[in-house]
């Protein structure tokens, strides 16, 4: 059967132009922000996506890992006694002010991480070269993201203070952006340098750890379960502990309905649009359409073009915003912005996408009103 | 070939007490007034008239595009007035064929495809609709000109084109408004030629509106209209090489 609809797009594409543009820039801005809001809002839990722990041991409850509380060192030693472990860490987490050296331009916020300088150490092995983890054993020895010294107004090789103590850049890497602060990495004993809340020996803000095998993490969780001998703690797997934390960004702190609302918005803006470009090319064909009617086309075939019409605006709009985003979010990621992506967000998008030019479709087959044959002999 | 369908007097459509009124603003414009009248099978026949006369009106009344306020349309012995929405899609789709004034073609199909597409709705088979199809457009003798685009057609051409997409349905009814209005002399002369033919040959129900002077003299009866009334009718007197001259 001919397809009138794929036929119009075909020949006629520039009278689409308008519909597939609002298509593909609805999907772009909804790809987009997704992408922004995944990026930013896993940054919130970097310290667990760029190291290699299976399990995370904090205080009970802690709802993100900025919001971290110190439990004991006997925790570790209760970790190092279970059979399925293979590794324990400490982690320390320092909030600090950070000052240049010239002290001119206030103090950054800056979050210290405080972790093992051993050559292939869990903490952010993902980030952290071993040559530069070695480097800071040196005292005072720092390590930030390349994208945020100019932000801490740093160069590596430079000093600056932390809470009043003196420390020093010794390197860069990427990957290390987080929500809320400037992230900083420091050693063990270089963090607990500079943490003023005298917190007692051997005590750490998480105790991070791998397993023999990683999937045996539930028999370990069951088997570790808080005693009062060893104070307060509770544990988590690592991929639960960093959705923990992104969930508490994206939903508690409220940007979740933010971002939803802006969705809603570029949504319904979107069909809007595409609804009015698509419902003046059906006003414009309204005599041929008639014409099919008095033919005995029925309104509800012809309302099938219609969608199915929209149907293919939203597929080729869909591609655009697909090229563009994709070329996009490779953009942000040289440019150290903080965008990502994944295969259920991307299909959520595509699916929104499509959503809002079916609507736009249905939406437009009101123009087919106007196309009364009756009309015709006037 | 279409089989003859006459219910009354030789006729295959039948109008009775028709009447139709539009609203302009408050005031009601009583357009046809009781309107009864029979068409035949196998004969052009044309409604002329004046502007504003009604003819129109009365046109899209015996074609089912519109209803009645008062009278009833028997066409195939069913009354036409009678039915809903769905069903006189259903029963112009399967019976009627239409050819306006403007030629109403899809400016992104090619002559074929203007053809076959309402064909697709009928229930054929792309084999079967490409085959019908073809047939028509070399009925109006386009064959030539399958391929083209409206953009690429004269208005002659792109009337032929729609009278091809009315005919390929093989409908025991068609329905024409002004068909000549917008074409020039030889032009014109093709489109009467062929709603003759389709007459004579299939059979069919021809019924046009026009107040073109060559269709008047070549129509196999026509029916003058005055203030949403038939005053006159008559039969003009073909000549030997086909002018006619009108007998009254």
């Amino acid at each position: 059967m001919i397809s009138l609809a794929r036929q119009s797009l075909i020949h006629e594409w520039r009278k689409f132009l308008p519909a597939v543009m609002a298509v593909g820039f609805s999907g772009l801005l909804l790809l987009v922000q997704a992408a922004l809001v995944l990026g930013i809002f896993g940054s919130a839990a970097v310290y667990v996506t760029r190291s290699s722990a299976d399990v995370w041991v904090g205080y009970p409850g802690t709802q993100s890992v900025n919001f971290g509380r110190s439990i004991g060192g006997d925790v570790a030693m209760r970790l190092h006694l279970d059979p399925g472990i293979a590794a324990v860490e400490p982690y320390v987490w320092v909030e600090g002010d950070w000052r240049g050296r010239d002290d001119t331009q206030g103090a950054a916020s800056v979050f210290v991480s405080g972790i093992n300088t051993s050559p292939g150490a869990m903490m952010f092995s993902q980030v952290l070269p071993d040559d530069l983890r070695l480097r800071l054993r040196e005292p005072g020895a720092v390590i930030v993201d390349r994208a945020d010294l100019e932000q801490l107004n740093a160069g590596v090789g430079g000093e600056a203070w932390i809470n009043g103590r003196l420390v020093h850049v010794i390197g860069v890497v990427d990957g290390l952006r987080g929500l809320g602060g400037v992230n900083v990495l420091a050693s063990l004993d270089s963090a607990r340098m500079l943490d003023t809340s005298n917190a007692s020996p051997g005590s750490a803000t998480y105790f991070v750890a791998k397993l023999r095998d990683p999937a045996e993490i539930e028999s370990v969780r069951v088997r570790i379960k808080p005693e009062s001998a060893f104070g307060p703690f509770e544990v988590w797997s690592a991929d639960e502990f960093a959705s923990r934390s992104q969930r508490y960004w994206l939903f508690d702190t409220g940007a979740g309905v933010a971002v939803l609302f802006m969705a809603v918005i570029v949504f319904v803006v979107g069909a809007v649009i595409t609804s009015q470009s698509l419902l003046a090319l059906v006003v414009a064909s309204a005599r041929e359409y008639a014409t099919l009617n008095a033919l005995g086309v029925s309104f509800t075939s012809l309302a099938r073009v219609l969608v199915e019409q929209s149907l293919w605006v939203g597929a080729i709009g869909l591609v655009i915003s697909a090229l563009f985003g994709a070329a996009l979010l490779w953009l942000a990621g040289h440019q150290g912005v903080p965008a990502d992506m994944n295969p259920v967000v991307a299909i959520a998008c595509a699916v929104l996408v499509m959503g809002l030019a079916f609507v736009s479709g249905l939406v437009a087959t009101r123009g087919l009103w106007r196309a009364d044959p009756a009309m015709l002999l006037r | 070939m279409n089989k003859q369908v006459q219910n009354w007097q030789g006729h295959s459509i039948e109008a009775q007490g028709l009447c139709k009124s539009f609203m302009s603003g408050e005031v009601t414009i009583k357009v046809l007034d009781g309107v009864s009248i029979g068409i035949a099978a196998g004969e052009l026949t044309l409604i002329s008239g004046p502007s504003g006369c009604g003819k129109s009106t009365l046109l899209s009344l015996l074609s089912a595009l519109q209803k009645p306020d008062a009278g009833r349309v028997l066409i195939l012995g069913q009354d036409i007035t009678a039915l809903g929405q769905k069903d006189l899609q259903r029963f112009r789709l399967e019976h009627t064929g239409f050819i306006f004034q403007g030629f109403n073609l899809f400016g992104a199909l090619t002559a074929l495809e203007q053809v076959q597409l309402p064909l697709g709705y009928l229930g054929l088979s792309d084999k079967q609709a490409r085959e019908r199809a073809m047939q028509a457009l070399e009925e109006v003798d386009m064959l030539h000109r399958v391929a083209s685009r409206p953009a690429q057609l004269s208005g002659g051409e792109k009337q032929r084109v729609a009278m091809a997409r009315a005919l390929a349905k093989r409908p025991q009814f068609l329905f024409a408004d002004e068909p000549t209005s917008a074409l020039d002399g030889e032009n014109g002369h093709n489109i009467v030629d062929i709603l003759h033919r389709v007459a004579r040959e299939h059979g069919t129900t021809v019924l046009c509106v026009s107040h073109d002077p060559r269709l008047i003299g070549s129509a196999d009866r026509v029916l003058a209209m005055e203030d949403g009334l038939i005053g006159r009718e008559w039969r003009p007197e073909k000549s030997a090489h086909g002018e006619s001259n009108a007998v009254k």
